[in-house]
Formats: C-alpha cells, sequence, structure tokens
C-alpha cells in the first residue's frame, strides 16, 4: 500500500532527474518518456486515490514525517497528474526538436513530482522540501530560455518574490516546533496561544506568496516569460494552486485563531475583484490569462477563508482544467502566429478550429457562464460567504465574464487588414497533433466539471473532501450569478461599452515597481549600506589593527628589539668572555694547578669557617 | 641521619662481588703470564667473566640486610648502586677496550689494571673507616696512572704524569685530613667519628682536607685540573675509564661521609663546591674544538651536578635517591658519549661533519647521549635532575637549584655545537667508524633511554 504513496512522486522525480543528468544526448527521446512518465503518474495518481495510502518515515529526531493520501490529496493528485499529462502532451509537439527537450521534460517532471508530494505531505518539513524544489523548478522554468536576460531577469523576479514569501512557512515550521513539539499538519491547531498565531501567519503569508495574491501578484505576471507549457502547468495545478491547496489544508489552523479566516477571506475576495480588473485591461492574452488566474485563485483563497473546503477545491479542479485549457491554447497560436497580442489574434480561432473552439469553450467556462463548471464551482464558494464579501466575490465574477468574453472577441474576431502575424517571433502557421489531443479532453473537464455543485453530487463530494454540511449553493444565488455573468458577456460581446482604458490595470497595478521600489531598493540600499560598513568599518578596523601591529612592531624593532638584542648580544659575549677566563686556569703546568688547587683550598676553608 | 645502627658481622661471602673481581683479575694476570699474544684476549675474557660474576652477585646482593661488614664496609643501598654502577660501567669500558687493545703487547695488563681501578671505586664508594678510605682511594687511582700513560707516547706520559702528580698532592692533603679528624675524633670510624666529632673550625679543615682527595677522584673544583688533560692525553678508552668510573665512588664516598659523619657546615661546603665546579665546568667547556676536551669538561660540569644531592646529605631524604638515580643515569651516558669518541676515533668537533649520513644510527645514538647529559627526557639523566633539583629545594637550597637550572641552560649550547655538524653536509670523507665500539654505543643509548622510561620502576625498587 506505502509503495504507492513512494511510487507516485519517484517515478517523475527519478525520469525526471535522469533526463536531466542525460542532458542534450537524451533530447530525440525526451518527449516519448516525459509523457509514458505522465501517464504513469496518472495511472498512479488514481491508484492512491482509490487505495489511500499513508506513509511516515522518520526525518529528524523526534519528528516523524509523513506523505499520505486523503480525500483532498487524492482530488489533488489526480488532478495534478492530469494536469501535467495534458501539458507534456501538448509539449511533445510545442517543444521543437531543436530545443533542450532533455532538460524541458526534466524539469517538468520534477516540477510536478514536487506538487505531488506537496499535496501528499502530512508535515511542515516534507511540505517544505517539496514546496522548495517546486520554487526552484518554476525559476528554472520561466528561465528556459536563458539566452535571454530578460527572461532571466523574469525568473528571478519569480523566485525572489516566492522565496520571500517562504521564508513564511520557515517562520511557521520553527513555531509549530515550538508550539507542538511537532510538525504534522494535523497538530497546527492544537499550537499553544502565541506560536499558533505565529503558524497562521507565517503559513498564510507563505501560501499568499505562492499564489501570487495581493500583494505578490506581479510575479505571475513575470512568470509569462517562460514557455506556453510551463504556464500551462504553472498556472493550472502547480505552483499557484499549491498556495491555494495549501490554505484549504490548513483551514482548521485558519479558524482556531479568529483572524486569519477573515484576513484570507478578505485577501482572497479582493485578488478576485481586483485581479479581475488587472485582467480586464490586459492588451496581451497570457498576460491577460495570468491576472485571471490570480484572480481565479483568489476565488479559491476566499473559499479557504469562510470555510468553504468543497466549493474551493471544486473551484481548484475546474480552474486548473479550464487554464489548462487556455494556456495551451494562447500557447498554439503563440507558436503557430507568433503573436499573443490580443489585437493581432483576430481570425486565430478562425484558422486553427479545433484550438478556437475548446479556446472558447474554456474561456465561456472561466466567464462563469451557466451551465459551465466555473458557475457552479464559483457559486459554491459564494454560498457559504456573508455579505460583503459575497458582493465583492459576485463583482469578481463579473468582470471575469468580462475578460473572458475580452479573449473570445478577440480570436473569434474576422481577420481584418491591420492584424498581422509574426508580431512578436515566427509562428510556425501549424497546430500538430500532440497539441491537439489534450484539449478536447480538457474542455470536456472545464465543460461538465461544475456537475459536483449540483445537489445530488455535492453531498458525496464534500463526503469525499471531508468537509460534509458545509452550504451548496441555493438556486437564486445560481440564478444570479448566471445572468449576472450572461448579461456582461452579451454586453461586452456586442462591443457597445468600451472598456476604459486604466494604465494602473493595465501595469499590474505598479504592483512590481512598487515592491522594486518599497522592497528591492531598501534592501539594496540597506545591503550596500553594510557592505560599506563591512567595507570601511569593519574591514577598516581589521587593517588598523593589522596596520597598528606593523606600527607597534616597528616601533619595537626600533626601540625594544635593538636593546634587547643588545642585552644577549652582551650576555652572549659576556659570557664568552666568562669562558675564555674559566680556561685560563687549564695551564697545562702542573705547578700551576698545584698553587690554584692550595689557594682554592684556603678560600674555601676561610668562607666556610668564617661563614659557616 | 641514619641512626639505626646496622647490624655488625665479618663474613667474606658478604663481599662476594668483590671477591669474584679481584679473582676473576688475578686469574686473568696469571693467563696473561702464560698465553701468547696473540691469546692474550682469553685473559681479557677472564677479567670480563670475573666482572660480571661481580656484577650478578652484586645484583643479588642487593636484597640482603643494611650491615657493616669487618667493621669498615657498609653494605646499604650506597654500596649496591656503585658495585653494580662501577661494575656495569666497567663491563662495557672492558667491551669498549677489547678491540682497541687486541694483540698489544699489555693487553692482559690493561684489563687487570681497568678492573683493579673498578675494585678500589667500590671499595671507596663502600668505605665507612676513613683508613679504610685512604687505601682504596690509592688502590682507585694507582692502577689509573698506570693505564693513564699507557700508551707510552708523549701525550699519554704527560698527562699519566699530570694525573699522578694532582693525585699525589691531594692524597696527602686527604692523610692530611684524615690524621686530624683522628686526632680530633680519636677514631677512624664513621660510626664513632659522627658521635665524638666537636664541632669547630679544626674539624672545618680536617673535612675540607678530607674532602679535597675525594674531589680529585670525582673531577671536582679545585682538583679538576687533570681531567681535560688525562681525557685529551690518554687513549679515548682509558678516558672513558677516568671520567666515568671513580666519579661514582668518590660521589658515593662524599656521600656516605656527609650522611654518616655529617661534620660541621657540610651542606655549605659542599654547595659552594658544586656551584664552582659546575659552572667552571661549563664555561670553560663553551670554546672546546676538541671533542674529549669539551666531553672533560662536561665531566666536570656533571660532577657539580652529582655535588647538589651530596651537599642535601642527611638534609632531605631525597638526596639519596637523588645521587645514586643521577651517578648510575650520568655514568652510563658518559660512558656512550665517550664511546662515539672511540667508535670514530677522531677529537676534533670538525671531523664529525656528516657522521649522519654516514652512519645515521651512531649520530642518532649520540645526539640521545648529549642530549641525555643536558637532562632532556626520556633519557636517564633527566630524571636524575629533576631529582637533584628536587633535592636543592627540598634542602632550602633554592639557590643552588636556580644556579643548577642556570647552568644546565647554559650547557645546552656546547652540546649543541657538537650535536650541530653530525647533520651538516660533510666536506671530505666522514670517518671510518668501529663496529664493535659502536655496538656498545648503542648498548649502552638503550640503556640510558630505558633507564629513563623505566624511571618509575627504577625509583621505586630503592
Amino acid at each position: 500500500m506505502s509503495a504507492i504513496a513512494w511510487a507516485l512522486p519517484a517515478l517523475p522525480l527519478v525520469v525526471g532527474a535522469l533526463l536531466l543528468l542525460a542532458g542534450r544526448r537524451a533530447d530525440r527521446g525526451a518527449p516519448i518518456l516525459g509523457v509514458a512518465a505522465g501517464l504513469g503518474t496518472l495511472g498512479l495518481a488514481v491508484a492512491a486515490a482509490v487505495a489511500r495510502p499513508d506513509v511516515t518515515f522518520p526525518l529528524f529526531a523526534g519528528l516523524p514525517a509523513g506523505m499520505a493520501v486523503d480525500g483532498l490529496s487524492a482530488v489533488l493528485v489526480v488532478t495534478v497528474a492530469s494536469a501535467a499529462l495534458a501539458v507534456l502532451v501538448f509539449a511533445a509537439g510545442d517543444i521543437g526538436p531543436d530545443e533542450a527537450r532533455a532538460r524541458f521534460f526534466g524539469l517538468m517532471l520534477v516540477f510536478a513530482a514536487a506538487m505531488l508530494v506537496t499535496v501528499t505531505a502530512t508535515d511542515l518539513a516534507v511540505l517544505l522540501m517539496a514546496w522548495e524544489v517546486m520554487g526552484a523548478m518554476s525559476y528554472a522554468l520561466i528561465g528556459f530560455w536563458w539566452h535571454d536576460d530578460e527572461r532571466v531577469e523574469s525568473a528571478n523576479v519569480a523566485f525572489l518574490t516566492t522565496r520571500a514569501g517562504d521564508l513564511g512557512l520557515y517562520f511557521a515550521a520553527g513555531c509549530a516546533v515550538a508550539g507542538t513539539h511537532s510538525l504534522s499538519l494535523d497538530a497546527l491547531p492544537d499550537a499553544a496561544s502565541p506560536w499558533r498565531d505565529l503558524v497562521a501567519a507565517g503559513v498564510v503569508l507563505a501560501a499568499l506568496g505562492k499564489s501570487a495574491q495581493l500583494p505578490f501578484s506581479f510575479w505571475l505576471s513575470r512568470a509569462m516569460a517562460g514557455p506556453s507549457p510551463v504556464s500551462a502547468l504553472l498556472h493550472s495545478a502547480t505552483m499557484v494552486a499549491a498556495g491555494a491547496y495549501l490554505l484549504l489544508r490548513v483551514h482548521p489552523l485558519l479558524e482556531s485563531t479568529g483572524w486569519a479566516e477573515t484576513l484570507v477571506a478578505w485577501a482572497g475576495a479582493l485578488t478576485a475583484l481586483v485581479m479581475g480588473a488587472v485582467a480586464v485591461a490586459q492588451r496581451d492574452l497570457k498576460q491577460l490569462l495570468a491576472a485571471s488566474t490570480v484572480a481565479q485563485i483568489g476565488f479559491m483563497v476566499l473559499a479557504a477563508g469562510v470555510g468553504s473546503v468543497a466549493g474551493g477545491t471544486a473551484q481548484l479542479v475546474a480552474h486548473a482544467a479550464v487554464k489548462c485549457l487556455l494556456f495551451l491554447g494562447a500557447g498554439a497560436f503563440l507558436t503557430a502566429l507568433g503573436t499573443k497580442d490580443l489585437s493581432e489574434l483576430h481570425g486565430a480561432a478562425r484558422r486553427y478550429r479545433l484550438v478556437g473552439v475548446t479556446f472558447g469553450v474554456g474561456a465561456l467556462a472561466l466567464a462563469g457562464l451557466p451551465p459551465l463548471s466555473i458557475w457552479a464551482t464559483k457559486d459554491t464558494i459564494l454560498a457559504s460567504t456573508p455579505g460583503s464579501l459575497y458582493a465583492v466575490g459576485l463583482a469578481g465574477g463579473v468582470l471575469a465574464a468580462a475578460y473572458s468574453v475580452k479573449m473570445i472577441v478577440a480570436v473569434w474576431h474576422p481577420q481584418d487588414a491591420l492584424t498581422r502575424d509574426d508580431a512578436e517571433q515566427p509562428g510556425t502557421r501549424h497546430v500538430g497533433l500532440a497539441e491537439k489531443l489534450p484539449m478536447p479532453v480538457l474542455a470536456a473537464v472545464g465543460v461538465g466539471f461544475g456537475i459536483v455543485a449540483l445537489p445530488g453530487v455535492l453531498g458525496p463530494w464534500q463526503k469525499l473532501l471531508g468537509a460534509s454540511g458545509e452550504h451548496g449553493p441555493t438556486a437564486l444565488e445560481l440564478v444570479i450569478s448566471g445572468g449576472l455573468a450572461v448579461l456582461v458577456a452579451a454586453v461586452v460581446a456586442s462591443r457597445r461599452v468600451r472598456v476604459p482604458r486604466l494604465a494602473v490595470a493595465e501595469n499590474w497595478l505598479y504592483l512590481g515597481q512598487a515592491a522594486d521600489r518599497l522592497v528591492a531598493r531598501p534592501v539594496l540600499a540597506l545591503a550596500n549600506a553594510l557592505a560599506w560598513f563591512d567595507d570601511r568599518v569593519l574591514d577598516g578596523a581589521v587593517r588598523a589593527v593589522a596596520a597598528g601591529g606593523r606600527a607597534a612592531a616597528t616601533v619595537t624593532s626600533r626601540r625594544v628589539e635593538l636593546p634587547t638584542d643588545g642585552l644577549v648580544d652582551g650576555l652572549g659575549r659576556a659570557v664568552r668572555r666568562l669562558a675564555a677566563l674559566a680556561r685560563r686556569p687549564q695551564t697545562g703546568q702542573v705547578h700551576t694547578y698545584y698553587a690554584q688547587a692550595a689557594v682554592l683550598l684556603v678560600v674555601l676553608t676561610l668562607v666556610v669557617v668564617l661563614v659557616g | 641521619m641514619n641512626t639505626m645502627n646496622p647490624m655488625m658481622r665479618e663474613n667474606p661471602a658478604d663481599l662476594l662481588p668483590e671477591l669474584l673481581t679481584l679473582f676473576g683479575a688475578v686469574l686473568g694476570l696469571l693467563t696473561g703470564m702464560f698465553v701468547p699474544r696473540q691469546r692474550q684476549w682469553i685473559a681479557a675474557l677472564v677479567c670480563a667473566a670475573g666482572v660480571l660474576a661481580g656484577l650478578v652477585a652484586a645484583a643479588f646482593a642487593v636484597s640482603g640486610p643494611r650491615l657493616m661488614t669487618f667493621d669498615s664496609f657498609m653494605l646499604d643501598p650506597v654500596t649496591h648502586v656503585t658495585r653494580l654502577t662501577v661494575l656495569g660501567t666497567t663491563l662495557l669500558v672492558l667491551a669498549l677496550g677489547f678491540a682497541p687493545m687486541r694483540g698489544h703487547r699489555r693487553e692482559t695488563e690493561f684489563h687487570v689494571l681497568t678492573v683493579f681501578t673498578a675494585l678500589g671505586t667500590i671499595a671507596l664508594g663502600a668505605a665507612s673507616d676513613l683508613l679504610v678510605l685512604v687505601a682504596a682511594y690509592l688502590l682507585a687511582s694507582i692502577p689509573a696512572y698506570a693505564l693513564a700513560g699507557f700508551r707510552k707516547d708523549g701525550k699519554g706520559a704527560e698527562s699519566a704524569l699530570k694525573y699522578y702528580l694532582m693525585g699525589a698532592l691531594l692524597g696527602l692533603l686527604m692523610l692530611t685530613g684524615v690524621t686530624l679528624l683522628y686526632g680530633l675524633g680519636r677514631s677512624t670510624s664513621y660510626e664513632t667519628l659522627a658521635r665524638d666529632l666537636p664541632s669547630n673550625a679544626a674539624v672545618t679543615v680536617g673535612a675540607i682536607l678530607l674532602v679535597a682527595g675525594l674531589l680529585f677522584k670525582a673531577g671536582a673544583v679545585p682538583a679538576h685540573f687533570w681531567v681535560p688533560d688525562v681525557a685529551e692525553g690518554s687513549s679515548p678508552v682509558v678516558a672513558t675509564l677516568v671520567t666515568t668510573v671513580p666519579k661514582i665512588g668518590a660521589l658515593a664516598a662524599l656521600f656516605r661521609l656527609g650522611d654518616e659523619v655529617m661534620p660541621h657546615s657540610w651542606a655549605l661546603t659542599i654547595a659552594l663546591i658544586a656551584t664552582a665546579t659546575m659552572t667552571l665546568g661549563n664555561l670553560a667547556a663553551f670554546g672546546q674544538d676538541n671533542v674529549r676536551r669539551l666531553l672533560a669538561y662536561s665531566t666536570i660540569s656533571q660532577a657539580g651536578y652529582l655535588l647538589v644531592p651530596v651537599a642535601m646529605a642527611g638534609r632531605t631524604d631525597l638526596a639519596e635517591p637523588a645521587l645514586l638515580y643521577y651517578v648510575a643515569a650520568y655514568a652510563l651516558t658518559n660512558l656512550g658519549a665517550f664511546a662515539v669518541v672511540v667508535a670514530v676515533g677522531r677529537d676534533r668537533i670538525s671531523d664529525y661533519r656528516g657522521l649522519a649520513r654516514r652512519s645515521p644510527l651512531l649520530a642518532l645514538s649520540l645526539v640521545i647521549c648529549l642530549l641525555g647529559l643536558i637532562g632532556t627526557p626520556p633519557t636517564a639523566v633527566f630524571v636524575g635532575k629533576v631529582l637533584m633539583l628536587g633535592a636543592a629545594v627540598e634542602g632550602h637550597y633554592i639557590w643552588l637549584a636556580v644556579v643548577a637550572a642556570v647552568n644546565t641552560v647554559a650547557s645546552v649550547f656546547y652540546y649543541l655545537r657538537w650535536v650541530v655538524p653530525l647533520y651538516s653536509r660533510a666536506e671530505g670523507e666522514p670517518p671510518a667508524v668501529s663496529r664493535p665500539a659502536a655496538l656498545v654505543v648503542y648498548l649502552t643509548t638503550a640503556l640510558t633511554l630505558a633507564l629513563g622510561i623505566g624511571s618509575g620502576i627504577a625509583l621505586s625498587l630503592n
């Protein structure tokens, strides 16, 4: 049983590591191997979801670590494995033979493996390891085309931002050991009072950073520098989903603190609203999708905040499928037409029908149109949400409809005179079988997954996740949100209303610049100041000590050494003279010996008689 | 200090070591008369066998009770150690002299005279009567005079004559001292003298005159003048003998006098002599280029150190083990150093350049012996020196300990002057090495190390 728990992350990890070690020699076979490993992983994930394995192993003395598949993990492992497989199949066609395919597939597999460990870890230590590996892989994948300095810069931004959030997880782990004497996730709510709050704060910080929630959202914009399949995986079932997953997982902890739930709920709701607006303002397809990811993850974070684990998980799965599909579509367009600018993509959907149709279906689902999946999952979340939060969430949903339809309009609008191909890179004018293959499947999931919100299905779904008793959406709520979505979609599609251009929203609220001004530059300035301090003061002191030592040595050698030396020399000379004197009595003549012996004996006698 | 009256008896068996040695010597002499010159070595072996038998008997006698035999011969730890050390070093000297004397027309005489010197020395250390002491002095001295001039060359004759004349003067002074003390104490027996001697200047004068003779045998100031001349002028083997063996008996006799008779102001007298001796010996050794003269002055300075526990006789219980341990360690180490000179056969320090290349083991042994004479652990002299300094401190003669320590530091200089050339590059052909003598060197060096390392055991037996 436990073998499955080990094999599930081990298969992609080992294959990925081997591919990475083999390097370019394995480029030819890498797609086949990668897809095979993805298939195997999906099989293992399904098996694990059924068998629910549970392993514990010693990691640190007195702090047992482990991996287990419960209901939430079961859903997540299947989602992760499916998304990974879909992306790997697409990448087999999209990543050309002249690319470093072994490296790409190796990194992707390790990335997926890290996510699988993250969602099965039962303690903070294992979670942290996987969490870190995932961060490192995301860095390597975003900077996959490392010859381009700007892409590497983007990878740096993404890595540093998520890392900054990750510190919260280390902090949480330390506080967990202090508060509960264990690292177990289940034990966190039992921590003593100050520790529990500190753990919650650390976990929330790490999760918000990983999920690119406000105010960390900007890194996801920079993460678009990576290849499209990377975006597809990173935005759907790994990385950003990890933060939402973690919050859903530690929901009892958030609940126990009293304040964390509210904080998380508002962070999620506001992110959904604000980033929705940002998405509406985007004119680049991938940037729009990135902003929409943040907004949609915001709903999941909101779910964690309001205690709607079933809704949040459903949203995660539905969004994973939809977003994966949309990124694959955007990637296919980019590869074929050489552009991702919305105004240059006119007619794209008409030129590649399958991609266009599935992309349209995905976008409609993302818009929250009934009866597609996200309409239902989002409402499941909002069902548990109180008044003002509900309004914010609903507004976020309206914006989702707006940006989704904006995409559909862009790609289905007939090609016109102003549409240019290859605006960003030379396109191939070709969408291959491998690229097309995952799209219908993902589209089907995107369409149909809303079924879990139906009254008959919601109960078992909640039971699966151990979240029985949570509210389901009422008919009224469903009608309101569906109606709003349809209305907005119709308005946007009719193109009667011009969306005002907001520079703030277009530039992701200047969050990146703000981070640069408020965090990066002060830190650099502080580092420079400390470097100055180190160079001038500390190093100066060390150099001053050395110089002082030399000066003292000089003084010593002039003022002290010479007299001392002279003293030693003088002693030597004196002893030498004495030694010469000591040889004088040895004249070689017996009569002088006699005289000396006699005199000495007389002197000795006198001394002893007089003194003694 | 030894107030307990020892048991008295007159049993010749108590003198078995001496008798066996004497028997060996006489038999050797007779053998030498009747065998041809080519086979005189048989006589040498007979002498050596006698010494070995005496050594074995002496070893067995160690466990015997403390007693006086024939009214004048003490059997106590001092005598036991004197016997063992003298006979042991004599055996090594015989081994050292065996090869150089092979085929010499007076081969037998050399060995017999050596054994007689040893016998006189033992008697010197064991005597507890002034007249026996004088007789022992003569027995120890006269064969040594003959040995000093044994080569019959100019330098040998000169050194023999100097040796004899110094001995004659100091022997005379000694007899005068004995006469004076006899007159003042009305006896020559130590036991009676200890009881009856008054405490006045005349006794001090008598004691100093008596001591003068023993200082001659010990090679200490002011009777040290013969040591460098004889060490340089006579043959190296004889130099080894006269700088090693007589000292043992003389120091034992001095200690016995101090311990058993303890005249007034003994400690001060000997302390002054010790100071003068070690200082003069060290200073005079500084400029020597002749290794035999260097060693001769080294033996003078060592006599100075050895006089420290003698001065402390009766003042501290540490004095006796200190003297006995140091004297045995000194005898072995000094013999080892001289044996290197015998093995190499050269006298200038510069002749020893590159010895380490030609004979590394011999050079290493010499280094160990010289470091031993300085008093470096783990050699035997180190332990002796520690005990000696301890005795001086315990006897409240701290200034004497300081003088000894300063002298020790100063002595490093001239010993190292000899060590350094051993490891420098040789200019010409390094000297050839005599193998039998080298074997004696190795044996002696090993013994000094074993004695030093086994010092705990050696001391616990005391």
